[in-house]
C-alpha cells in the first residue's frame, strides 16, 4: 500500500485540475454555448508562465532550455500570473474568434488557433525551450513544509480540492447571478435576448476570459505538481477528453461534471494502464482516443445535456402578463419565480418528458416564448 | 454539495485502490534456463514508446532485452528470472507520473529502472529516488552532471558531450566554417547547445544556423541558407524523413559538404531515408556518425550481440542496426551492472545494492576483469573482487554517478555496420571545457 | 533578393495543394453547410492509399486517382450515414461542427492505428528540375501545378455551364425551394460529397507527392491551411478559393524564406484574422443569414 499512496494523490491531484478545467469549459459551453476548441492552450499559457516565473532568469549560458519571462517570484504569485495569463490570451483570442460570426465558424477558427499555437511553440526554442519543453521547476514551499515527497503529495492534493472548492463556488455563483442568466439568454435565444438589450459578443468574451483564466490557474497548478512541461502535454485533443467529460457528466450543469470527470480522464484514462500490454506501444493509446471520440459522438447523439442535464429554470407569466425570459434584464427579475432550485420540485422529471434541445438556435425560429411556458 | 464532491473523490480513491487488486503488468520474460523457485523479479523500463521522443523506447528496449537474456542464460539473479516491465511515458511528464507510480505501487518485486529520458527525466528521479529505487537514467541533460541523488546512476554521457567530440572532429580535419542544422524535435534540440558549443570552444566559425521544422514539404529556403554561407561541414540532427528532405533538395541544388551526424542520427529510421536521398555513394563519402562509448571487439560486445539477436522479436527490426548503437550498449550494461551488483550484495533489494553499484565496476588492485554476467556471477562465488567490462567498455563512474566514457567517429555500411575512423577521448573532451 | 524571387515559386506549388483541398472543402460547405473538420484526417487517408499504392508498385498518376476515390467513397459514406443521421435528430450547425471533430479524431487514430504510429516514406521520382530564372521547380511539383489548375477549371466549368452545376448553386442558394422546382436534391447532394471527397483524397496524395513522407497526423497539419483558403475566399467559390491559396502559399513561403519557418503558418493564419476582422460584409454576415444543414 505504501507506494500507492503515491498513485492515488496524483489522481487526486488531477481529478482537481480536470475539474477546474471542466467548470472553465462548461461556463463557456454549458452556459454561453462558446464552442472553446483551443481551451487546452489557456491551460498551457498558465502552466508556461507559472514555470517561467519561478525558473529564475533565463541566463543563456547553461542553456539547456531557453523560455520568456524569466524571474523569480515568490508563491502564489505564479499561480495568480497563470490565471492573468490565461485571461489575456483568452482576451486576444476572444477578440477575433469571438466575433458575430457562425458559431460553427467560432470552433474552426478556435481548432486552428490551437494547432498553431502547438506548431509554434514546438518550433521556436525562444519561447518556451520548443518541443523539449521546461523542466526542473520547483515544488512550492517544498522547503518550508519539509516533508517526505509522499506527505507533500497529499498536502498539494488537499490545496488544489481547497481551491476546487473556491472556483465551485464562484462559478455557481455566477451562474445563477443575472449575469448567467443573461449568457444562457443568449445561448439559447440571441436574437430575442439582443432586443431586450443584452450585448452577446461582449458577454460572450467575458465568460471566454473567465473561462481562460480557470484555464491558466488549473494549468499552474498542474505544473507546480509535476515539475515539467512541455508540448507532449498540451496536444490539440487533449480538449476533448475535457470535453467529453462536460457531455457525459452534463452540459449546463457543473455538478454533473464532477461525475463526468471521474468518469472520463480519471477511471477511463487510468484503466488501461492495468491491461496487459498488447500489440505495438501506442496501440491501447490510439484505441483509448478512438473511444473518446465516439463517446463525444454519442453524447451528442443521444443525450445532449449529459448524464446529468442542467436544472432548467423556468419563467413563468409575471404580474403583468408579460412573457419574460429567465435571462431578461435586470428589470425583469423581480417577475421572474424561480423553481427547481434546490427545493425538491422534480424540475429533471419534468425537464426530461419535453423534446430535450431548445429549438436550433441558428435557425432562430419563433415561438421560443411558447417552448418556456410550456414547461410551467 | 460538500458531500457530494468528497464522495466524487472518495470514489476516486476507492477505484484506485480496487484497481490494485486486478493489477496486471506488461511483463515479458524468456524461459531459458529457469531452473529456481525463487519468484521473478522485475526492471522497469520507464521511456516514451510514442509520441515524439518514441525512438527512446526502441533504444531501450533494445538494451534491456538483450541484458535480461544474458542474465536469464546465466541462471538469473541470486535465483530470481529477471523479467521486464515496459511503462510508456508518452514523453509527457503529466503522463508519466501517474505511470511511473503505478509502476512503483503495482510491482512489489520491482528491482529497478532504465529510463527516466529527457523530458520525464526531471520529473520521474525525485520520484524514484524518494522510493529508493534503482534507475539507470538517460536523462541527458547537463545538470546531472552534479546529481545529488543517491539511487540516480548514469551510462551515457551528458548531451554536450556529443556535441564538443563533433567539434574536435571538426577540428582535427581543418574545418573552420560550420554549419548547424537541426530539427525542432526534442532530441535534436537536447543536442543542439553541446554542439554550439564545442563550436564555439575550437573557435571555429558558426556560418549558419539552421532550424527545421518536421514534416514541411519542402526546406529549399533553408537549404538556400546553409549553401549561401558555404559551409566546409554540416552538424546535424533531426528525424529521418526532416534530414531525408533537406539533404536530397541540397544535392539538388547545389553541392553536398561532409555531414557529421550526432548520436541521435545513428538509427535505420534516420540513416536509411537519407542514403536513399542522397544516394549510397555519396552517403558513404560525406556522412560520418559521431557516437559514444568505445565500440571495440570484446567479449561484453559479443555477448550483447547474442542478446540482440537472442531477442530480436523484442527490439525493433532489423536487429542489426543496434549493434553498434551507443545507447543501447550503455542501457544493456546498465541492468547488468544492476545485476552484478545484487549478486556482490546478496540482496535484490535496491536499498541494499545500490551501495555495491560502485564494488562491481571501479577498478582496483587485484579485482578481476568480467565482461559477462555469467563470469561475473561466477567470479563472485568464488570470493572474487570484480569490476564489469561493459559492451560499451570500462564503467567508469564518477562520485555523482555519472560515466562519462570515449567518443567515436564512424562511417557507416548499408546495413549498419560500423567502420570506426578514429577516437575522440574522454580526456580531450574534458580538456575542452 | 535570390532567395524570395525563389521563394514565390514554392509557394505557387504549396498554393496548390492548398487549393486542390480548399476547393473540395468549400463546395461541400457551400452546399452542406456541414463545416466538415475530418476533412484533414480523410485528405490523411488519401495520403496513405497513396503510400499503399506506391509500396504496390502502382503508377503515381493510378495512385493519385485512387486516393481521389478513397476520399469520395469515405465522404459520401460519411456525408450519408453519420452526418445524415445527426441532421435528422435536429442537430444544429454548431453541435453538427463537434460531431465532425469526434469524427476527425476517431479517423485520425483509426488511420495511426492501423499504420502502427510510424512515419512512412515514399520515393515518387520528382523528375528533372526546371529552372525559370531564380526560381527551380521539379517535374512532380509542376504537374502539381497543372493538376491545382486544371481541378479549378473543371469545377467552374461544370458550375458554370452545366445543368448540375445550375442545380448546385441553386440548392446552395435555397435549397426548399430547389427541392420545390424539382430539382433532385439527393442526387444533387450525393455528387457533391463524391466530387469534394475526390479533390480531399487528391489532395492528400499530392500532399505526400511533394513531402514524401505521410503519417496519421499529415492532414490535421494541413487542415488549418486548407481551412483559411476556404473561409478567406468565400464559402462555395472555387475561384475564391484558388485566389486565397494563393495568397496563403506565397505568404506562406516568404515568412519561411524570411527566416521563421516555425512562424509560417501563423502567418497564413494571420492573414485569415485580418480578413475575419476587416471584411464584415463577408463572411461576417453568415450569422444573420439564415442557414441549415443540407444533408
Amino acid at each position: 500500500m505504501g507506494a500507492f499512496t503515491y498513485y492515488i494523490s496524483t489522481l487526486v491531484v488531477y481529478f482537481g485540475i480536470d475539474l477546474l478545467s471542466a467548470w472553465s469549459l462548461n461556463l463557456q459551453y454549458g452556459y454561453a454555448g462558446v464552442i472553446n476548441f483551443s481551451f487546452i492552450i489557456f491551460q498551457a499559457i498558465g502552466a508556461y508562465i507559472a514555470s517561467t516565473v519561478v525558473l529564475g532568469p533565463d541566463t543563456g549560458i547553461n542553456a539547456y532550455q531557453t523560455y520568456l519571462f524569466g524571474a523569480n517570484l515568490p508563491w502564489p504569485v505564479p499561480l495568480i500570473l497563470a490565471a492573468l495569463a490565461g485571461a489575456a490570451l483568452s482576451a486576444v483570442i476572444g477578440v477575433f474568434a469571438l466575433r458575430r460570426i457562425r458559431r460553427d465558424y467560432q470552433a474552426a477558427v478556435m481548432l486552428i488557433v490551437s494547432l498553431i499555437a502547438l506548431q509554434v511553440v514546438s518550433a521556436d526554442v525562444h519561447l518556451f525551450n520548443g518541443s523539449n519543453g521546461l523542466t526542473g521547476i520547483p515544488k512550492p514551499l517544498e522547503g518550508a513544509l519539509n516533508v517526505s515527497l509522499a506527505s507533500y503529495q497529499w498536502i498539494y492534493a488537499a490545496f488544489v480540492l481547497a481551491i476546487c472548492a473556491v472556483v465551485y463556488v464562484i462559478v455557481q455563483k455566477l451562474c445563477r447571478s443575472s449575469w448567467g442568466r443573461s449568457l444562457r439568454a443568449i445561448r439559447d435565444q440571441e436574437d430575442a435576448a439582443i432586443s431586450i438589450g443584452l450585448n452577446p459578443t461582449l458577454l460572450r468574451l467575458e465568460v471566454f476570459i473567465l473561462g481562460g483564466a480557470i484555464a491558466g490557474l488549473s494549468g499552474g497548478l498542474l505544473v507546480e505538481f509535476i515539475g515539467a512541461w512541455s508540448p507532449g502535454a498540451w496536444g490539440y485533443a487533449e480538449t476533448f477528453v475535457i470535453f467529453t467529460a462536460v457531455l457525459v457528466g452534463g452540459v449546463g450543469n457543473n455538478r454533473g461534471v464532477i461525475l463526468g470527470i471521474f468518469l472520463v480522464p480519471i477511471l477511463f484514462l487510468e484503466l488501461p494502464r492495468f491491461l496487459p500490454a498488447f500489440g505495438y506501444p501506442g496501440l491501447i493509446d490510439a484505441i483509448e482516443w478512438m473511444v473518446i471520440g465516439a463517446l463525444w459522438m454519442l453524447g451528442l447523439l443521444v443525450r445532449p445535456r449529459g448524464l446529468i442535464p442542467e436544472r432548467r429554470f423556468v419563467a413563468v407569466r409575471g404580474g403583468s402578463g408579460a412573457i419574460a425570459f429567465d435571462g431578461a434584464a435586470p428589470g425583469f427579475f423581480g417577475r421572474l419565480l424561480m423553481v427547481g432550485r434546490g427545493d425538491g420540485v422534480p424540475m429533471r422529471r419534468r425537464a426530461a418528458t419535453v423534446a430535450q434541445p431548445a429549438p436550433p438556435a441558428d435557425k432562430a425560429t419563433a415561438g421560443s416564448a411558447s417552448e418556456r411556458t410550456e414547461l410551467s | 454539495m460538500r458531500a457530494k464532491r468528497s464522495a466524487a473523490v472518495g470514489l476516486a480513491l476507492a477505484a484506485g485502490i480496487g484497481l490494485a487488486a486486478c493489477g496486471t503488468s506488461n511483463v515479458s520474460s524468456t524461459g531459458t534456463g529457469s531452473s529456481s523457485a525463487k519468484g521473478p523479479i522485475v526492471e522497469g523500463a520507464v521511456i516514451a514508446y510514442t509520441g515524439t521522443n518514441a525512438f527512446e523506447g526502441g533504444v531501450t528496449d533494445s538494451g534491456v532485452y538483450p541484458a535480461m537474456y544474458e542474465i536469464n542464460k546465466a541462471g538469473g539473479i541470486l535465483g530470481h528470472q529477471l523479467n521486464i516491465e515496459t511503462v510508456d511515458t508518452r514523453g509527457d511528464p503529466a503522463d508519466a507520473l501517474p505511470a511511473a507510480q503505478k509502476l512503483l505501487a503495482t510491482t512489489s518485486n520491482l528491482v529497478g529502472i532504465t529510463g527516466a529520458g529527457t523530458t520525464s527525466g526531471p520529473t520521474l528521479i525525485p520520484l524514484f529516488n524518494s522510493n529508493k529505487m534503482v534507475v539507470m537514467s538517460s536523462a541527458g541533460e547537463a545538470r546531472y552532471d552534479r546529481s545529488a541523488y543517491q539511487y540516480f546512476w548514469r551510462l551515457v554521457p551528458p548531451d554536450p558531450a556529443n556535441g564538443e567530440a563533433m567539434a574536435l572532429w571538426a577540428q582535427k580535419h581543418g574545418f573552420t566554417r560550420i554549419a548547424a542544422v537541426f530539427g525542432t524535435d526534442s532530441g535534436s534540440q537536447g543536442d543542439l547547445p553541446g554542439v554550439l558549443q564545442g563550436i564555439s570552444k575550437i573557435h571555429a566559425k558558426l556560418v549558419a544556423n539552421v532550424s527545421l521544422t518536421p514534416d514541411q514539404p519542402s526546406y529549399r529556403p533553408e537549404v538556400e541558407q546553409v549553401l549561401a554561407a558555404h559551409p566546409q561541414v554540416i552538424m546535424t540532427e533531426s528525424d529521418g524523413a526532416t534530414a531525408a528532405t533537406f539533404f536530397g533538395e541540397m544535392k539538388q541544388l547545389g553541392q553536398l559538404v561532409p555531414i557529421y551526424g550526432t548520436q541521435g542520427t545513428v538509427t535505420n529510421s534516420w540513416l536509411n531515408p537519407v542514403r536513399g536521398a542522397i544516394g549510397a555513394s555519396n552517403f558513404q563519402k560525406y556522412y560520418t556518425a559521431i557516437v559514444g562509448g568505445t565500440p571495440k571487439p570484446s567479449p561484453a560486445l559479443q555477448a550483447f550481440v547474442q542478446g540482440v539477436k537472442a531477442e530480436s522479436s523484442k527490439v525493433p527490426s532489423p536487429a542489426s542496426q543496434w549493434f553498434g548503437n551507443p545507447y543501447a550498449q550503455a542501457f544493456y550494461d546498465g541492468v547488468i551492472v544492476q545485476a552484478l551488483a545484487m549478486q556482490a550484495a546478496k540482496s535484490t533489494s535496491p536499498s541494499v545494492y545500490n551501495n555495491y553499484i560502485m564494488k562491481v565496476t571501479a577498478p582496483g588492485p587485484g579485482k578481476e576483469k568480467v565482461y559477462t554476467f555469467a563470469q561475473g556471477k561466477a567470479a563472485l562465488a568464488a570470493g572474487k573482487q570484480i569490476q564489469y567490462m561493459g559492451a560499451s567498455g570500462p564503467v567508469l563512474f564518477d562520485k555523482y554517478h555519472n560515466s562519462f566514457g570515449n567518443e567515436a567517429a564512424e562511417s557507416l555500411s548499408a546495413n549498419g555496420t560500423p567502420t570506426v575512423l578514429g577516437i575522440i577521448t574522454e580526456r580531450a573532451i574534458e580538456k575542452l571545457g | 533578393m535570390h532567395l524570395f524571387v525563389q521563394s514565390l515559386g514554392f509557394g505557387v506549388v504549396t498554393a496548390s495543394i492548398i487549393a486542390i483541398g480548399a476547393m473540395g472543402f468549400t463546395l461541400q460547405f457551400g452546399l452542406t453547410n456541414v463545416l466538415n473538420l475530418s476533412f484533414g484526417s480523410l485528405m490523411t487517408v488519401g495520403g496513405f492509399v497513396a503510400y499503399l499504392a506506391e509500396s504496390a508498385g502502382i503508377n503515381v498518376w493510378i495512385g493519385l486517382v485512387l486516393g481521389g476515390l478513397a476520399g469520395a467513397a469515405s465522404t459520401l459514406i460519411i456525408g450519408k450515414t453519420i452526418f445524415k443521421v445527426y441532421a435528422r435528430r435536429g442537430t444544429r450547425l454548431f453541435e453538427m461542427v463537434m460531431v465532425t471533430l469526434a469524427l476527425a479524431l476517431i479517423i485520425e487514430y483509426a488511420v495511426d492505428a492501423i499504420s502502427r504510429d510510424q512515419i512512412y516514406q515514399l520515393t515518387f521520382p520528382q523528375g528533372t528540375t526546371f529552372n525559370v530564372g531564380a526560381i527551380s521547380i521539379t517535374a512532380a511539383q509542376l504537374a502539381i501545378v497543372i493538376i491545382g489548375i486544371g481541378i479549378f477549371i473543371a469545377l467552374e466549368v461544370m458550375l458554370k455551364m452545366t445543368r448540375l452545376g445550375k442545380a448546385l448553386r441553386a440548392m446552395a442558394v435555397d435549397p426548399s425551394l430547389a427541392r420545390s422546382c424539382g430539382i433532385p436534391t439527393d442526387r444533387i447532394i450525393n455528387t457533391t460529397w463524391l466530387v469534394s471527397g475526390f479533390l480531399c483524397g487528391v489532395a492528400g496524395v499530392v500532399f505526400v507527392i511533394n513531402a514524401l513522407s505521410v503519417d496519421s497526423y499529415t492532414g490535421t497539419l494541413f487542415l488549418p491551411s486548407v481551412l483559411a483558403a476556404a473561409i478567406l475566399g468565400g464559402v462555395g467559390s472555387p475561384g475564391g478559393a484558388l485566389v486565397a491559396s494563393l495568397v496563403l502559399g506565397v505568404v506562406t513561403e516568404l515568412v519561411a524564406a524570411a527566416g521563421g519557418s516555425a512562424y509560417s503558418t501563423v502567418a497564413a493564419f494571420g492573414v485569415l484574422v485580418v480578413v475575419l476582422l476587416s471584411r464584415p460584409s463577408g463572411v461576417l454576415t453568415a450569422a444573420s443569414r439564415k442557414v441549415e444543414l443540407t444533408v
